[in-house]
């Protein structure tokens, strides 16, 4: 049977999660692999939380908020691309794949361009396999 | 600690969740959980019964907590914390999983879409064990109120408020009141003089005493919440000026499409084509001439100038067609022996009276010629010295289905509406999103058509999309109602999910206030901790994500309460460790 990823996203309730409901109303599909937690904003997501949905065994992690400069809180996905760039290097130092994170930025209006995103990295994470994670757990234990 | 006890509610939508997520076997697995007292799964749960029903079992089964899983939250999360109160329970005891938006409207597998929602409901079951009851607080409304932009829609929301006897605030960026409708000559389609009726608006603005009109004015800075904001304009360009207001009426309108991008239409390159702008110019001044002086013998006007085309603007600018018609009609006065031909894509007649002016139009000899806007379009070029006229139209005439040729001296482009340039900076001053087309969002397309995602900030006229006068006049008016219900009121509920600051933890480093987009966060130099503003922290939680000690709470988005959710994602066994809470 073919591997089927569990990605957890982080999504912005003002831009992103707006937009993953446009693709819902507009009746886009796109791969049930995606798992989604509202936040207020992008910078609310605390490094732990990614490194926490790691632990958890998540396949993928992606974090959605709203464009550079439309920002709801005015700068809070400012705050959050840094922290990205931060985990992006932390995780590939703990041995996941750097390509399973990923940052985006979806308005309220690119319901289609959320669907886009999720299918892209589903593929990804697929074609990567299950997370590194799991591997050394089941070697553990 | 008082046994946790939770009721979780599966809700069908009709078929559009139960088409394609086992809605039944959804609430039987999540029935298995430790402190589920009750897992159900119903019809319709947005309904009065499927609301009833919540209410009866917290009152029933003692449930103190309860998870929805349904639509998204942004629509009806409201609606059960209501239920909730109204059972006696504190509204934040509650939280929603959306299965139809995020869940059976987007994907094909049932087994698959069943197995998320049962990861969604899990991952909300696991959260709401950590929700603690928040009140909800309420700040007093300063009764006085902004709008922005003075034409119609600004200007009848600003008499409608003034007539109850509040104070308003109308800034206008340009010298003059009136926006698009001063430059119209008539209005559809009862052809009546549209300036006759914007000067007794703009004469009853200026003589009402509650009305402070600062026209050539631009507002230079928005800040505040609802009930207390601020801003600073600066009236003629000088010297800056602060005003305090409650509410924010954005009136800001639209601007025209310019046609010079459709090559095509040869605007700005041959001398008589007009923009129906330039043309409303020509009507009101009274003389239809070529550039050359003479009056036009035929006359093309074509409609859907960069609306409902992929190459320009997708969406209908909805009152061109009409715009259009009542341009014939005034033709045919003026000029009884000129050939006139409407070459539109197909014509929008909806709206009172609308019908009756184009099958009036039909019988004063005007050519109706279609073209497929999905086609080429027509095209515009100079006509050879031998024929009578200066212009010719090529288009493949879609009723008849034949190529024909339409000649004309004088060409009215009926170019579409589109956002303001400034649209994107006004959003920002105010808070609020855009859509793909740079209109401003309502908060709900149906239930909320005038209010925004921010509170205290209403969206009226054009800004919002393409409209008439007397809906623009409309959603000025229901904003107004709205206003002056919360002016009535005296007071109004403010975010409650806000941040708190733990002082035994806070280390006082101070990196919160460095992060926080409002400065809401201030620093009590003798403790040396840190310390949140209610009243300005919007509830973002940038700070919580900041903090290196943990000392910061982002209330009902604490790191317990999501560490919980993710768990709750990514787990599949009975969790013991819920019985434990």
């Amino acid at each position: 049977m073919e591997f089927q990823p569990k990605i957890i996203a982080f999504l912005c309730n003002w831009c992103s999660y707006t937009g993953a409901d446009l693709a819902g109303t507009s009746r886009i599909k796109y791969a049930p692999n995606i798992r989604v937690i509202r936040v207020m904003c992008s910078g609310r997501v605390d490094p732990t939380f990614v490194l926490k949905s790691f632990t958890e065994g998540a396949d993928g992690v992606l974090i959605c908020g709203c464009h550079p400069g439309d920002c709801h809180y005015h700068e809070g996905n400012y705050k959050c691309l840094r922290r990205y760039h931060l985990l992006v290097k932390y995780i590939e130092q703990m041995g996941i794949r750097p390509e399973r994170l990923r940052l985006e930025w979806v308005s309220a209006s690119e319901g289609k361009i959320f669907a886009e995103i999720v299918n892209e990295m589903v593929q990804t994470v697929k074609a990567l396999g299950p997370s590194e994670v799991k591997t050394v757990v089941e070697t553990l234990t | 600690m008082e046994e946790v006890k939770i009721g979780v509610y599966v809700c069908w939508c009709g078929t559009n969740i139960a088409k394609m997520v086992d809605v039944e076997e959804v609430a039987k697995e999540i029935g298995k959980y430790p402190n589920v007292v009750i897992a159900r799964d119903y019809k319709y749960m947005c309904s009065d019964p499927g609301q009833e029903l919540i209410i009866n079992d917290i009152k029933k089964l003692g449930l103190n907590r309860v998870v929805v899983s349904a639509c998204s939250p942004r629509i009806h999360e409201l609606t059960f914390r209501k239920a909730l109160e109204k059972a006696g329970l504190n509204p934040y005891l509650f939280e929603m999983a959306n299965i139809r938006e995020q869940d059976s409207w987007v994907h094909t597998d049932r087994v698959e879409a069943t197995r998320k929602a049962k990861d969604l409901v899990r991952a909300a079951l696991h959260k709401v064990l950590f929700h603690e009851p928040l009140s909800e607080r309420t700040v007093e409304i300063n009764p006085a109120t902004l709008v922005i932009g003075g034409g119609i829609a600004g200007m009848s929301a600003a008499l409608e408020i003034a007539g109850a006897g509040k104070k308003v605030y109308l800034v206008e960026k340009m010298e003059s009141l009136g926006g698009m409708m001063a430059r119209l000559d008539l209005t559809f389609p009862g052809l009546e003089s549209a300036r006759d009726n914007l000067q007794l608006t703009v004469a009853r603005v200026m003589k009402d005493p509650n009305i402070e009109v600062y026209t050539n004015t631009v507002i230079r800075d928005i800040f505040g919440y609802v009930g207390n904001f601020e801003c600073i304009i600066s009236p003629n360009f000088k010297e800056d000026i602060s005003l305090q207001f409650g509410n924010v009426v954005v009136a800001t309108g639209l601007k025209t499409f310019d046609p010079s991008v459709i090559p095509e239409y040869k605007y700005g390159q041959l001398p008589d084509i007009y923009t129906s702008h330039e043309f409303e110019g020509m009507l009101t001044s009274g003389r239809i001439v070529r550039k050359d002086g003479r009056p036009p013998e035929n006359v093309a006007i074509i409609h859907c100038v960069g609306s409902r085309n992929r190459n320009y603007h997708e969406y209908c600018s909805r009152v061109c067609c009409m715009t259009a018609l009542k341009y014939a009609n005034q033709l045919r006065s003026a000029l009884p022996e000129a050939n006139i031909f409407e070459i539109y894509a197909d014509m929008r007649a909806m709206g009172k009276g609308c019908e009756e002016l184009y099958s009036l139009s039909s019988r004063r000899k005007i050519m109706f010629l279609m073209f497929d806007q999905q086609g080429p379009l027509p095209v515009i070029r100079k006509a050879g010295s031998r024929d009578k006229c200066d212009y010719l139209i090529t288009l493949q005439e879609k009723l008849s289905g034949q190529d024909i040729e339409v000649p004309a001296d004088m060409v009215i482009l009926m170019v579409g509406t589109e956002a303001r340039e400034d649209a994107k900076e006004v959003a920002h001053q105010v808070g609020i999103s855009m859509c793909g087309n740079a209109f401003f969002i309502e908060k709900h397309p149906k239930l909320d058509p005038v209010a925004t995602t921010t509170n205290g900030v209403y969206i009226v006229g054009s800004c919002q999309g393409p409209k008439d006068i007397p809906d623009s006049i409309s959603q000025a008016r229901a904003a107004a109602a709205r206003i002056l219900g919360t002016i009535a009121q005296g007071s109004v509920t403010v975010e409650v999910t806000t941040a708190n600051v733990n002082e035994e933890l806070c280390c006082g480093c101070q990196t919160c206030i460095k992060v926080c987009p409002y400065t809401a966060i201030s620093f009590k130099e003798e403790e040396k901790v840190s310390f949140v503003n209610e009243i300005l922290c919007k509830g973002c939680g940038t700070c919580g994500s900041a903090c290196p000690t943990g000392a910061i709470t982002c209330r009902h988005f604490t790191d317990r309460q999501l560490i919980n959710q993710i768990e709750g994602l990514m787990r599949m066994d009975v969790e013991p460790e819920l019985k434990e809470v």
